[in-house]
């Protein structure tokens, strides 16, 4: 793997975890200030963009790469999107849920690989 | 902070077809369909030698890419209903029952061996699975 591909892989799987913890705040926003909310609309619009962006690398790279190449890659995402969600959106995170989250990466890693 | 909807319950929700269960299935079965689609329809046009290849758009030009892309917007519209109601680091790894899924469809429908260390991840993503549901499992109950 060169490391133009691992940059892009790094940018989808970034962007990704992005789009999805922007978009979960905007439809928090939603529940009390309604979808025409100027700041729903607009965290929306940034999720939606950032979504688009990890698909259309993601498009390239399975021109390039095997589906079960990228999987492990998309593995990480479950880690990466709990632990910020925790983080950055206070959810509550028990260790069972790490634990699960650890175990749903990990298989996915070795579905991937044989 | 304007809202508080991490531990949004979910009773608060209607039941049927707004069910944010139920929309988090169509979700995946959407993402199911449409990530074999995407691959199968991206290699059909692929061009290697474009200048823009590493953007994908050249996908654009298979017509399977743009039925992927209709499940996609289906299940990303599924998935904002899901977000609304369910906390973040729940939804997305019980959404990642999809990557089990996938080799499960192939073994059962096109025949395909499934290796014994894919069992094992099968597995895995299956415990991990029932490790994150078990909570909410216990908070329907109490409904």
């Amino acid at each position: 793997m060169s490391i133009l591909a691992f940059f892009f892989i790094v940018v989808s799987l970034l962007s990704f975890v992005a789009a999805q913890l922007i978009l979960k705040r905007a439809m928090e926003l939603s529940a009390t200030l309604g979808f025409r909310n100027s700041r729903f609309i607009w965290l929306t619009a940034i999720g939606i963009a950032l979504m688009t962006v990890s698909f259309f690398l993601t498009l390239g790279l399975l021109q390039r790469f095997d589906l079960s190449y990228l999987y492990p890659f998309q593995g990480l995402s479950v880690i990466f999107i709990t632990l910020t969600a925790a983080i950055v959106l206070k959810e509550k995170l028990s260790f069972r849920l790490i634990v699960g989250t650890v175990l749903v990466s990990a298989g996915i890693v070795l579905v991937s690989m044989s | 902070m304007t809202t508080d909807t991490r531990n949004k319950p979910i009773r608060d929700c209607s039941s049927g077809f707004r069910n944010p269960w139920l929309q988090l299935g169509l979700s995946v079965v959407c993402v199911l369909v449409s990530e074999f689609l995407l691959k199968r329809g991206a290699t059909d046009v692929a061009e290697p030698d474009s200048a823009f290849s590493w953007t994908g758009i050249n996908g654009l030009a298979s017509p399977l890419v743009w039925w992927a892309i209709l499940l996609i917007i289906a299940s990303f519209i599924s998935w904002l209903y899901v977000l609304k109601y369910i906390p973040l680091t729940i939804a997305f790894p019980l959404s990642r029952v999809v990557d089990i899924l996938v080799p499960l469809g192939c073994w059962i429908f096109l025949g395909e061996s499934i290796s014994p260390l894919r069992w094992c991840g099968i597995a895995l993503v299956i415990i991990g699975l029932a490790l994150v549901a078990k909570p909410i499992a216990q908070i329907e109950e109490r409904l």
